[in-house]
């Protein structure tokens, strides 16, 4: 019966460091924008159609530039399950895409965050994913849904 | 002391169970984890090999820029010149306009090409079905169907040109080519998109989402109804006009319409091996269609369509005008590796002159198929069922039956498709089929 009263806050110290865990398992991935964008949310219907090349300009009529890191990163790990494909099947969408006119060329692909945060700052209409911890001055994060990174319910981890 | 001990003991062994539990509950965090590391490895030594590529190919660049700068009598002559500026600040470096590595841009102009290469084995009694360079009568040959190069270029914000030439397999290996579209798009914002010039028809899904590239489609071939009218498809394929399209507000619904007012010339060959070819004298044609993509499930893609023309029955003789209305429905589904494509077309052709005759042609097809890893098995059947007193499409008659077969995608690039068919026909044999492709695209 002695055991309880020091079992317990041992418990509750390992449930915190279990929820840490769980916390840090998971990278929650932001959407960013060119800082000049005036958008500030963006609904996750919306986000997967400009994802998927379905939707091609901002509301006011600025043209969408998708701009992407490559295979293997975290950031396409988690587009591809975003949009619920694998890597070739998504190469393939994109192909198509072009084949039938609805996009003038694939997604620009960017080796690394410090090309993605120029790109950002060249073309005033790009959007991108990049792993929250690795945003940087020039990107301007904007919420899905209302949420921004990391809250409960945020879709893109 | 003893019960202290046990109590210690209790509690290292519970942190030890914990931490367990923990350290598996995080590096687990699905079912499919270990699935997930694979995909992980597989795309990190994509990167990599992608990575000494890029490297490679910066080697041989800075090669060929010493190379030049050696040979340059300039270069060794203009010490003179005014010191070259300092190199930019880092945040100032302009980015790549285009992927590193990407081949695909030249001077603007994005190009992408496709093709292919059939052997087909049919069991015809009579010579027929002589489309893509398949030899009518043959027991089975070798042809190369469609090779295609398809531009793009963006010349302003929202403006853009797009062309596809194809060069197609004709009788005795001769080719054709034909500028299958070529469009200059003018996208004012995403409910009011113009293109002019020669484009293909949006009747249906299939032309939409498959165009005329076969490594783009599951199937070795096209769905009798929805082959092009060069190869003996019964739909006007191809038109030059305008053609409007866009989304409609709907919120989730996702609701979008298209709208083309053009001029076809459609002429087909028939496809019974009769060697005729029929020249329908289009005038100009409207076609009117909606289809939704709603939200809730992302893959889904629901619509329909009215198509109007006048044309000529080529045997009555041109002066014999049918006003042909074309109604297209379709419910197509593809997500999660899953395809499944479902259309359905009512075509009337009823006599405006010196006549009250009506053709009714009804044509379906239903298409599934399920991404396996690198292997895609499908299952098709369809159905086209023109009367037997219809003088338009007395070709094609009834053919009705399923196809089966798989596909294979060796790389990104190229896939391998093997397709069995069998085709009842009113009034003759049955044909079976055996289609061997393989498609890629560059």
């Amino acid at each position: 019966m002695g055991v309880k009263p020091r079992a317990t806050p041992l418990l509750l110290g390992l449930a915190f460091l279990l929820l840490t865990l769980r916390a840090t398992a998971q990278v929650a991935i932001a959407v960013v924008v060119n800082p000049g964008n005036p958008i500030t949310n963006i609904s996750r219907g919306d986000l997967r159609k400009i994802l998927a090349g379905e939707k091609h300009s901002w509301p006011r009529g600025q043209p969408i530039k998708l701009i992407e890191r490559g295979p293997g990163c975290i950031e396409r790990l988690v587009l591809l399950r975003f949009l619920a494909m694998s890597e070739s099947e998504y190469k393939q969408y994109w192909t198509a895409q072009v084949f039938r006119g609805d996009a003038d060329a694939e997604p620009l692909t960017v080796p690394s965050v410090g090309m993605q945060k120029e790109a950002m700052a060249l073309f005033s209409g790009a959007i991108s994913l990049v792993d929250a911890k690795d945003v940087k001055p020039g990107m301007k994060v904007i919420q899905v849904d209302g949420l921004l990174p990391g809250a409960p319910g945020y879709p893109l981890h | 002391m003893a019960r202290s001990r046990t109590n210690a003991r209790i509690h290292c062994a519970l942190l030890v169970l914990l931490l367990a539990l923990a350290s598996c509950w995080a590096q687990n965090d699905s079912p499919n984890s270990s699935e997930h590391d694979q995909e992980t490895i597989a795309h990190l030594v994509e990167q990599i090999k992608q990575l000494q590529q890029q490297d490679h190919d910066l080697l041989e660049r800075i090669k060929i820029l010493e190379a030049k700068q050696q040979t340059s009598p300039v270069a060794e002559t203009d010490t003179a010149s005014p010191p070259m500026p300092s190199p930019e600040p880092a945040e100032q470096t302009p980015p790549p306009q285009s992927a590193p590595g990407d081949w695909r841009e030249v001077r603007g102009i994005q190009w992408h090409g496709f093709g292919e290469t059939d052997y087909k084995v049919l069991n015809q009694r009579q010579p027929e079905l002589g489309t893509y360079g398949f030899v009518p009568g043959s027991a089975g040959n070798f042809y190369t169907g469609d090779f295609g190069l398809f531009l793009t270029s963006r010349l302003t914000d929202k403006t853009s040109m797009l062309s596809e030439i194809i060069f197609e397999d004709r009788d005795a290996q001769s080719y054709k080519v034909d500028l299958r579209r070529m469009l200059l798009k003018y996208d004012r914002n995403e409910h009011l998109k113009f293109s002019f010039g020669r484009y293909q028809t949006n009747i249906g899904y299939y032309n939409w989402a498959f165009r005329s590239a076969a490594w783009l489609q599951t199937t070795a071939d096209r769905p009798l109804v929805m082959e092009y009218a060069s190869n003996g498809g019964l739909l006007p394929t191809q038109a030059i006009g305008l053609s409007v399209t866009g989304a409609i507000p709907s919120g989730k619904l996702g609701l979008n319409y298209v709208a083309e007012y053009g001029s076809s010339d459609t002429i087909r060959p028939d496809i019974n091996g009769t060697g005729l070819v029929n020249d329908e004298n289009n005038g100009n044609h409207v076609n009117v269609g909606f289809y939704v993509r709603p939200e809730v499930v992302p893959g889904l893609q629901i619509g329909a369509s009215y198509y109007h023309d006048k044309i000529s029955n080529f045997i009555q003789g041109p002066s014999l005008r049918y006003g042909q209305s074309i109604v297209n429905s379709y419910f197509v589904y593809v997500g999660h590796g899953v395809e499944f494509l479902n259309e359905g077309f009512l075509i009337r052709d009823a006599a405006l002159h010196f006549s009250d005759v009506v053709f009714n042609t009804s044509a379906f097809y239903s298409q599934i198929s399920k991404k396996l890893g690198p292997i895609r098995p499908f299952f098709r059947y369809q159905y086209v069922n023109a009367s037997s007193n219809n003088s338009i499409y007395d070709d094609v008659g009834l053919r009705a039956g399923p196809s089966l077969g798989a596909r294979y995608d060796l790389n990104d690039y190229i896939a391998f498709k093997a397709q069995l068919d069998n085709t009842v026909r009113r009034g003759e044999p049955d044909l079976d089929g055996l289609q061997l492709q393989l498609a890629f695209t560059f």
